[in-house]
């Protein structure tokens, strides 16, 4: 296995590779000079060749791309023009926040998903399976904005039970943070529910109907144990994987919930990077989310292994 | 199983909890104020856009000169009546030819780091605002020579006759700043000001604490707390539950505040102007008479009621009616249908045609003026096929690289009237101009006229020519919009993109 994850980190550096000449590549493409945009629209085009100049843009491609690539292998991602600070800074005070409302959101999904997923399964065409099925279908076709504004306006402004915007620091104070992250949270969990409640279900389905679940019966186990032991644990595989990919996305792509709830987290860092033509921000936000994309996959890879076996061996075998 | 209801209980126990607990703070914060309790001294604002770093010299943000404007100090200020006022100078002399102008500076003004300005400071200040990389450097060109004549007196002069040249002095990129802290001025600003910054949370929140050694009147305020909410609805929510004292509003959440006595609503003209800009190196638009039509077929009324839901006022040049030199020319392209096809026929566009309008997704403002006017001239025949750009494209495509047909945008905040015609100069290279030169003389005048009202003829004449050549139409001058708290009291506006919270303060 250890070889196998080695490979899977060398893979991961070409990765990052090709995606850091592909991010630098499509920032020289694209319309949009940081110059011309700081100046705004008093600039003159003199005015707006001497900054791109003090800015060290006109410089060949390749040198500021390999300037950039080295201070990157030394982990120093450089200073974002428009906030004048590091860009690791500024990642890593952004990350605690998108981290807790994708854990958190990740959590409620998940606990829901399975809830609903496992016991419409094995209720299939029951009432409780037309409802899950009906929070499936409701899950996936409602913008998270809308669905934002709606607790911003009612859970918010009306109730007064969560705080409208901004995060508050765990170690500021414990309960204002699980308030100032739950609406959030739960606007995402909202989102990513449906999928996740599909795929357990279906898994459960399909697990449900292979031979040995008709071995754990005929055997005499206790209805729990039959479910949970077997069923579940084959039904974990597919779930797990989304599990991960939903978490992994979540972490680049919460922008409209940051936005609607003021969060100070990657996915507004991201917006703003692209606004403002920060290529050094941008730059070094693609680098992180692809890491953290990449290291997620292999740990649900490495949980899958875990679960099962067979894959486990599929995979010394591909090897 | 049992485990996983167990930890949905532990989980609903906690909201509940969380939920009381606001509760009591509410209950808390309702009970009777005591009459004789001292008025608050913490402002908390929303703003929409985080600054571009707070050095004063290396940026051209509005959004960063709001901030700055607090914390650095300018020789002179101004009014929100336009009025030049002293700051850290204390006098000023204009030599009489015009071509010099020497300050008197306090002498009791010290930077946050407690060390006394002297004139030295301003030299260097304005040395590093002419700097290449500094935005506004072309702005001082004119001024060759800065002089140090004692610690406390400095002479500036300049190349060629600028009449305007005080002005300069005003706006927020002027700022003084101490040599020893230029080098992290974007993250650690030190200034004169009368609020020090305490920190800066970027996409968060800024906090600003007075400043007790400060040469003035002390702020009343002790801190202003500006807190960062893109969103537009969750602000005004955040007003209605008192999280927040002043919010920037939107015409369309005038009315929902207006009728509400706990709030009230501060509302003034900008100094800007909407501008649908045309390109007249496009064969269609080069000819006066399209551009014409194309002005008398919109109706500015409407384009202020959708974009500004009324909370705008109507102009025809490129002056706001703020300004003291706005002539009023309104009337000369005044809405009239008949007319535009009239004027489009003689032009031999009968049949209409088809142009492309860009328009700058990020600003809402201009949206939806653009879509009113796409639909306003379709009655004309000219179908307008809009497409939306985002600003970083639009800033380099349609003004950098002037690769545009029309467009929608604003002019902002200048104090005088040569900065906002200038760019009206056959040569001047800008993304809209009148190519005919025909104010490229009036312009030069202006620019060299010691009189007052003579200078004011001048740009009066401007106007009416832009008004009838229309190398753009002129559409409104906006009006800037605060929701506040009912006891937030000394907020003004000013003509430059500046807050300044030093005359702010609550009344109970």
């Amino acid at each position: 296995m250890i070889g196998y994850i080695i490979n899977r980190i060398k893979s991961s550096i070409v990765v990052l590779f090709v995606v850091s000449v592909i991010t630098f590549v499509v920032l020289m493409i694209i319309p949009g000079n940081p110059a011309q945009l700081i100046l705004g629209t008093e600039a003159t085009p003199e005015m707006v060749e001497d900054l791109h100049t003090a800015m060290g843009l006109n410089r060949p491609f390749y040198e500021q791309y390999f300037d950039w690539l080295f201070d990157f292998v030394k982990l120093d991602m450089g200073i974002s023009y428009l906030y004048g600070e590091s860009v690791t800074d500024l990642i890593f005070n952004a990350l605690p926040v998108t981290l807790s409302v994708s854990v958190f959101s990740m959590v409620i999904a998940t606990l829901m998903a399975f809830v609903f997923g496992i016991i419409s399964a094995i209720k299939k065409d029951s009432l409780i399976d037309y409802f899950s099925r009906s929070i499936m279908q409701l899950g996936t076709a409602i913008p998270s904005f809308w669905i934002g504004m709606v607790f911003v306006v009612y859970l918010g402004l009306r109730m007064k039970l969560f705080p409208i915007s901004g995060f508050v620091s765990p170690e500021d104070n414990f309960l204002e943070f699980i308030r100032s992250i739950t609406l959030p949270s739960v606007v995402l969990a909202i989102g990513e529910i449906g999928l996740l409640l599909r795929i357990v279900r279906s898994s459960m389905l399909e697990s449900l109907k292979q031979d040995y679940m008709d071995m754990a019966r005929v055997k005499g186990l206790s209805t729990s144990k039959i479910y949970i032991k077997y069923a579940l644990r084959g039904a974990l595989i597919a779930p797990l994987t989304i599990i991960g990919m939903q978490f992994a996305k979540l972490v680049g792509g919460t922008v409209v919930v940051e936005t609607v709830f003021a969060l100070p987290g990657i996915g507004r860092l991201v917006l703003t990077a692209v606004e403002h033509r920060d290529i050094v921000l941008l730059q070094g936000l693609v680098m992180f989310i692809t890491t953290f994309v990449i290291v997620i996959t292999l740990a649900v890879d490495v949980i899958i292994m875990f679960i099962n076996p067979r894959i486990k061996s599929f995979q010394r075998g591909e090897q | 199983m049992k485990k996983l209801i167990a930890l949905l209980m532990v989980f609903s126990l906690l909201l509940s909890f969380t939920a009381c607990n606001k509760y009591n703070d509410i209950s808390e914060n309702e009970q009777p104020t005591n009459p004789s309790a001292e008025a608050k001294t913490e402002l908390t604002m929303a703003y929409t856009v985080d600054p571009e770093g707070l050095d004063p010299h290396r940026t051209a943000a509005a959004s960063t000169f709001s901030v700055t404007n607090n914390i650095y100090d300018t020789l002179v200020g101004v009014t929100p009546e336009w009025e030049i006022i002293p700051r850290l100078a204390k006098s000023w002399k204009i030599s009489e030819d015009g071509m010099s102008i020497t300050f008197a500076l306090r002498e009791d003004v010290y930077f946050h780091n407690d060390r006394q300005m002297k004139a030295s400071d301003v030299e260097y200040s304005f040395n590093r605002l002419k700097d290449a990389e500094s935005p506004k450097a072309r702005d001082y060109a004119n001024i060759i020579n800065v002089e140090v004549l004692d610690d406390f007196n400095i002479k500036f002069s300049t190349e060629t006759l600028d009449v305007e040249l005080l002005k300069n002095f005003a706006y927020p990129w002027t700022a003084i700043v101490p040599e020893e802290a230029v080098d992290n001025l974007k993250t650690n600003p030190v200034g004169t000001g009368a609020f020090i910054l305490k920190e800066w949370v970027p996409q968060q929140h800024i906090i600003l604490e007075r400043n007790d050694n400060y040469y003035g009147d002390k702020a009343k305020l002790e801190t202003v707390k500006l807190v960062l909410i893109p969103d537009a609805t969750s602000m005004m929510a955040g007003l209605q539950v008192g999280d927040l004292d002043i919010i920037p509003l939107t015409g369309d959440q005038v009315t929902m505040i207006e009728s509400n006595d706990d709030y009230k609503v501060l509302s003034k003209p900008m100094n800007a102007v909407q501008i649908m800009s045309i390109n007249t190196d496009n064969e269609i638009l080069a000819n006066e008479k399209v551009r014409q039509a194309i002005a008398l077929a919109i109706n500015k009324d409407e384009v202020i009621e959708a974009s500004m839901f009324g909370y705008g006022d109507k102009i025809g040049s490129h002056l706001p009616p703020t300004s003291p030199d706005y002539y009023d020319t309104n009337d000369t392209m005044e809405y009239n249908l008949e007319r535009a096809r009239d004027l489009l026929k003689e032009a031999g566009y009968e049949n209409g045609f088809e142009i492309k309008m860009s328009l700058p997704k990020n600003y809402q403002l201009h949206v939806d003026a653009g879509q009113v006017i796409a639909d306003q001239l379709s009655k004309i025949g000219i179908n307008v096929k809009i497409e939306l750009i985002e600003w970083g494209t639009w800033v380099s495509e349609v003004y950098g690289a002037k690769k545009f047909e029309t467009t929608v945008v604003g002019h902002t905040g200048r104090l005088d009237s040569y900065d906002f015609l200038s760019r009206y100069y056959s040569d001047s290279q800008d993304y809209i101009s009148l190519k005919t030169g025909e104010v490229d003389d009036l312009l030069n005048q202006a620019l060299q006229e010691l009189d007052v009202a003579k200078r004011t003829e001048l740009y009066q004449e401007i106007q009416i020519i832009l008004a009838n050549k229309l190398p753009a139409v002129y559409l409104q001058t906006p009006h800037t919009l605060l929701g506040l708290n009912k006891n937030v009291e000394g907020m003004e506006i000013f003509p430059i993109d500046i807050y300044d919270y030093k005359t702010v303060y609550f009344t109970e």
